[in-house]
């Protein structure tokens, strides 16, 4: 399960990347992704939906890049 | 989050079984508490997918709070002293606010950061609070505690720490002096920029006023009312309005998680659904985004017929959203005439006009352009006129017995009804003073004692319609954006100078508000004007959390007052009528431009 998390990301990612930048760990949700707030909650629920765990909210002013956000499904996956 | 208090299953009742129902004659907030701790109603926590995480009857709010207390206390603080608190929607905060009350320390709720990659710049907007609050101890969940250690560094600080490391230190044995009716109760932070925070000081006398004039005249609390709310505790609306007028009024209330609502806001339909809940609010925005999740909802199984009072407030109230809700729920038992509209703001504590109950939104059209614009009036527009050259605002009802509302022209004189200006309003929970700020406070009063709110309006027949929210304010999605704090960080851009940036928002077509930031461009290669345009919208969203539509204009585009100060609405202004444009302002090659007159 765990080995899944990124490709899964990234493909749910897919669908908030409009201009269609190459999405790699490094992209940065806010400054290249543009992913604003409102946005941020939706990809935080379909991230609940598709791996089943909670996101714990309070942290998501941490995740700066798409590989932070994969690294904390990671272990919310892991934890559950 | 709380854990499952052991043994409770359900939430607290709606009802208190002898206690009698009373909203008059609270003179602080410890003492409403107290009352209600004589019966079973509380308040119920919810989690994310809308399962009861902790129901808590007022009785154990009070208990606990009163534990709390004298370990507060043994935190070397002193009466008056400042405690800061996130706010999370947790029963934490709860007992932190009203341990406070009884040990005679002045709570500060603290916001929470919602966006991608945030953290700096909520740690910089903490700090800014504390230090505006000159706050001595704080305190936050777990998971934040982190970045408010980093926010309290260069501050007073003292004690930063979570509600269980509270109680873990030893409770000072002198007796607790619990805030009193001519003592303060509380300071908020709504307005203001991260570097000038301006925090209302609400005292006791205002904050017990104000929710009886809620209770009584606003929303008649009545026995068998319940509310349910998902809006943030550090908003005057999610506190003042959900959380202590139902303590003041012996009201159970159902809380969600703004987060949750925002990730899930059918949790929020189905809490009513479920528990009978009667009383809700919520800006225009959140009815909105219900309506627009629903379209392939039909599994919801909703039953919205309890709701009696969906009040709206915080930001401007848009009627066609909210009619588009009606025609999604009415299906659902949601009967339109349950939509309040009020307006207010927290320098009011909260509430100041309310529209009749079980009347609905009703709306006053007027003619835009010139008369609004020019010649400040709001003129009915002949049964003829197109829809095009209208504009729809909703009306806010007049204020509650022991408020005004005044409209009055630049110079301070009283205007008429129906000619726009500010609006500026009288009342017994006005504050009295921006906490520590004279300068600010001394900004929004005028001469014979009246608070000039910055919104602009008119009135009919008494009601109040508002036009257009505070001047500089940008309002989006519910949230306030200070333009100061966007300007900013834009000018920390290596190719951007002070003075070169202005930020405002305009309205769209369906009156959302949209952020437009115009930078003065001193760049003239194509690939680094879009770069920078790039790193400004980039710098936007990290600092707020919102798109925006950059402008690289050539120098010398924005105003500046004859102080030097940035005149954000002559630059909005030159916006809209199309003065301000792109430095790239070549002329397109014809073989480029769309052939208009074949298409028509």
């Amino acid at each position: 399960m765990a080995q899944q998390v990124e490709p899964q990301v990234l493909a749910l990612l897919e669908r908030y990347n409009p201009k269609k930048i190459e999405v790699t760990r490094e992209t940065a949700l806010g400054d290249d992704l543009n992913i604003d707030s409102v946005a941020a909650m939706d990809v935080v629920m379909e991230i609940e939906d598709m791996f089943e765990i909670d996101v714990p909210i309070n942290q998501v002013a941490d995740l700066r890049t798409v590989g932070d956000l994969v690294d904390l499904v990671r272990r919310q996956v892991e934890k559950d | 989050m709380p854990e499952p208090m052991p043994g409770r299953t359900s939430p607290t009742p709606t009802c208190n079984g002898t206690l009698a129902f009373v909203t008059d004659g609270f003179t602080t907030l410890a003492q409403g508490l107290d009352y209600a701790a004589g019966g079973e109603t509380g308040v119920n926590f919810y989690s994310p997918r809308g399962d009861l995480s902790a129901a808590v009857p007022y009785a154990e709010l009070r208990a606990r709070a009163l534990d709390a207390a004298p370990r507060l206390a043994g935190l070397r603080l002193r009466r008056g002293d400042r405690v800061a608190i996130v706010a999370e929607t947790s029963l934490d905060f709860l007992v932190a606010f009203f341990a406070c009350q009884y040990a005679g320390f002045v709570p500060v709720p603290l916001p929470l950061a919602v966006n991608f990659g945030g953290r700096a710049a909520y740690v910089e907007r903490l700090r800014g609070m504390l230090q505006a609050a000159g706050a001595r101890a704080a305190l936050a969940p777990d998971d934040l505690l982190e970045a408010l250690r980093d926010a309290a560094r260069p501050t007073a600080v003292g004690f930063v720490g979570t509600l269980d490391e509270v109680m873990q230190q030893p409770a000072t044995d002198r007796p607790l002096e619990p805030l009193g009716a001519d003592d303060a109760c509380y300071i908020q932070y709504s307005s203001g920029s991260t570097s000038f925070p301006r925090g209302v000081l609400v005292t006791q006398k205002a904050i017990t006023a104000n929710a009886r004039a809620i209770a009584v005249d606003g929303v008649r609390l009545r026995r068998g009312d319940r509310c349910v709310s998902w809006l943030p505790l550090y908003h005057d609306m999610g506190l003042v309005g959900c959380c202590l007028t139902p303590v003041l009024a012996q009201v159970s209330v159902d809380y969600l998680a703004t987060s949750s609502f925002a990730r899930r806001p059918f949790v929020w339909l189905q809490l009513i659904t479920r528990n009978r809940g009667t009383i809700s609010f919520s800006p225009t925005f959140g009815y909105e985004l219900c309506a627009r999740r629903a379209a392939n909802r039909a599994d919801l199984d909703l039953d919205l017929s309890s709701w009696r009072v969906a009040g709206i407030g915080g930001e401007m109230i848009r009627p066609e959203a909210l009619e588009g809700f009606t025609g999604t729920f009415a299906a659902s038992g949601f009967d339109g005439r349950a939509f309040l509209a009020s307006y207010g703001m927290a320098e009011a504590t909260l509430a100041v006009t309310f529209a009749p109950l079980d009347s609905g939104v009703a709306s006053d059209t007027i003619l835009r352009g010139a008369p609004l614009e020019r010649a400040r009036k709001a003129v009915p527009p002949a049964p003829d006129t197109p829809a095009g050259e209208t504009r729809r605002f909703a009306r806010c009802g007049r204020p509650m017995p022991g408020y005004a509302v005044e409209i009055r022209d630049a110079a301070g004189r009283r205007l008429a009804e129906r000619r726009v200006g500010r609006i500026c309003i009288q009342g017994p929970s006005l504050m009295q003073a921006y906490f520590r700020a004279p300068d600010a406070t001394a900004a929004v009063f005028t001469r014979d004692g009246w608070l000039d709110t910055g919104d602009m309006g008119y009135l009919v027949d008494g009601d109040l319609v508002v036009t257009g929210r505070t001047k500089d304010l940008i309002i989006v999605g519910g949230r306030n954006i200070w333009p100061q704090d966007l300007e900013w960080a834009i000018e920390r851009l290596p190719e951007v100078r002070a003075g070169d940036v202005a930020a405002f928002a305009v309205a769209d077509e369906a009156d959302r508000e949209r952020v437009v930031v115009v930078v003065e461009c001193r760049l003239q290669e194509e690939p680094a004007i879009e770069e920078l345009r790039r790193e400004v919208q980039a710098t936007v969203s990290r600092v707020a959390g919102v798109e925006c539509l950059v402008v690289m204009a050539p120098p010398r585009s924005l105003i500046f007052t004859t102080s030097g100060k940035l005149s954000r609405a002559a630059a909005r202004q030159k916006y809209l009528d199309g003065e301000i444009g792109e430095i790239d302002a070549r002329p397109v090659p014809a073989a480029e431009l769309p052939s208009l007159a074949i298409a028509g």
